[in-house]
């Protein structure tokens, strides 16, 4: 079943046009690889979905209803069921790991401190930071601060989570901790976009690759086409 | 020869075209700040309202500033006390002086002073710290996470410097008033008794209305001016570090600006 679709998207800053024309879907359940040089508009891409940019024409879809022209208040209500992971985790910095996490449950649920505290306790040996809910974002490290960001995206069960280049800068055994948490969400049901430059985990996690180049989807098929695609711009990739 | 001529009319009508587009730059930032005002009212009366926010706020902003406020205080007490003091003795009118004190303390010194302090170290403090949460995409992730970074940072900030400005200028005028006394009871042989029953006959409802009106309306004008920069701010570090410097500079123009004519209405009204 279809849950997301994005139609013949155009985006410019001024004179540049980083969009032009990208379309492709996601189905329920399913975790797509979105794969792309540096620069390629990729992050414009997930923040466009969730209405951080605006797009300047396309259409995208979230279960068959247009969310691209709604307003910053009717795009709350999608924001919670989209929800979007930062490449730099973006943790608020005056509040400690516990707040954080909780920042979205205090701000749409009516649960009690006990209930939110269970929560995030469940959440917290998710991400394999039990202990760690006083420290202040300052103290984590850049691995964790991602899994922190992650967990504030997971807390109130999305439909859709945007990942935002989860493993760039961790070491190996980082990224094994990241792809595991995500690969633990897929199997609870979870659909995903996964931008990324690490090709190994992409291959491990996703259902299907998508490659944007020069503002457009140039592929967009199974990993396995992906690894023996005779496409040159696509071999490019994977050789890298 | 011709193309001289030529370089010319290009020349000025590249000045042109820069002019109209500062201009233009001006007058759209104007709106967007506008714009930001009408948003922080649609917000304030409508659900979720944060209460706890501007509790904390008030008490960041407003303690915050207390020291400060008294330093200022105390110092324009003394120093106008002084000089008005020499000044009108000349003429034989240092009797004049608590009352000549005490009216411009309440109506002008206190809320105007009390306030550009306040510019320079909340308005730039406020533009700091949204800044440094914007280019840190904190302020993407208020928005992404569904709510409302007007809301969760803006609206706080701006009633509680409205509300909490017009207390530090009142503090600043009492403070002022003691300073005054300092000075007229050491230098001028005036006795506390007449000092303070000039202060309180000289200084009339409307005044301090008067000076409490106007720091409630800078205190608005800071914030607006400090979120407004600190949520277009961009450039990482370097970019918030312009920032403040840009947010003190302009508040304290509009604080002057408005302080003329808020000053003529309240003249106009008790006149
Ligand atoms: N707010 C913005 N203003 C102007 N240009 C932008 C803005 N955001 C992104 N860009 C430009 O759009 C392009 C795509 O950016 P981005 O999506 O971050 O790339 P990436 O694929 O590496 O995530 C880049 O060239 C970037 O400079
Ligand atoms: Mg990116």
């Amino acid at each position: 079943m279809e849950i997301l679709r994005l139609e013949n998207i155009h985006k410019n800053f001024g004179v540049h046009h980083v969009h032009k024309g990208v379309s492709f879907a996601l189905n329920k359940g399913e975790s797509i690889g979105l794969l792309g040089g540096s620069g390629t508009g990729k992050s414009v891409l997930l923040r466009s979905i969730i209405g951080l940019e605006r797009i300047d024409s396309g259409n995208i879809l979230f279960h068959n209803e247009r969310i691209d022209h709604l307003t910053e208040d009717q795009l709350k209500d999608f924001r919670i069921k989209i929800s979007y992971s930062f490449q730099s985790g973006a943790l608020f910095d005056s509040i400690n790991v516990f707040e954080n996490i909780a920042y979205p449950l205090r701000e749409h649920t009516k649960l009690t401190e006990h209930e939110i505290s269970i929560k995030i306790k469940d959440m917290l040996k998710l991400i394999d930071l039990e202990g760690k809910e006083h420290l202040m974002p300052s103290d984590l490290s850049g691995g964790m601060q991602k899994r922190v960001g992650m967990a504030r995206a997971m807390i109130l069960d999305p439909e859709i989570v945007l990942y935002d280049e989860p493993t760039a800068g961790l070491d190996p055994q980082n990224t094994l901790n990241v792809v595991s948490i995500m690969q633990q969400l897929k199997a609870r049901g979870l659909s995903s976009i996964f931008v990324t430059h690490d090709i190994p985990s992409a291959l491990s996690l996703c259902d299907r690759i998508l490659i944007l180049h020069q503002g457009k989807i140039i592929f967009n098929d199974s990993p396995l086409q992906f690894q023996f695609s005779s496409d040159p711009e696509v071999k490019k990739f994977f050789i890298s | 020869m011709n193309n001289e001529i030529g370089s010319d009319k290009n020349s000025a009508e590249i000045i042109h075209h820069h002019l109209t587009k500062r201009f233009l730059k001006v007058l759209m930032m104007n709106g967007e700040i506008f714009q930001l005002f009408i948003d922080i009212i649609r917000s304030t009366f409508s659900r979720p309202f944060y209460f706890n926010r501007l509790v904390e706020q008030i008490y960041h902003l407003g303690r915050g500033s207390l020291s400060i406020t008294i330093v200022i205080g105390l110092t324009m007490g003394l120093v106008m006390t002084l000089n008005f003091g020499y000044g009108l003795a000349k003429f034989g009118g240092t009797l004049y002086v608590p009352a000549v004190v005490s009216l411009s303390l309440a109506r002008e010194m206190a809320p105007l002073f009390t306030s550009l302090l306040v510019a320079g170290r909340v308005g730039s403090g406020i533009a700091a710290e949204i800044g440094a949460m914007n280019v840190t995409q904190q302020v993407d992730a208020i928005r992404a996470l569904g709510t409302s970074p007007i809301r969760v940072l803006v609206v706080p900030r701006f009633w509680a410097l409205v509300i909490s400005l017009p207390l530090l200028s009142s503090l600043s005028f009492a403070v002022g008033i003691i300073g005054g006394l300092i000075v007229c009871k050491n230098e001028f042989d005036i006795t506390t008794g007449f000092y303070l029953s000039k202060v309180f006959s000289t200084v009339k409802f409307h005044d301090y209305m008067s000076g409490l009106v106007k720091s409630a309306v800078f205190g608005g004008i800071i914030t607006l001016i400090g979120c407004y920069r600190g949520l277009v701010t961009r450039d990482g570090t370097k970019g918030v570090g312009q920032s403040t410097t840009w947010v003190v500079v302009t508040s304290s123009i509009w604080i002057l600006i408005t302080d003329f004519f808020i000053s003529k209405i309240f003249l106009m009204i008790w006149n």
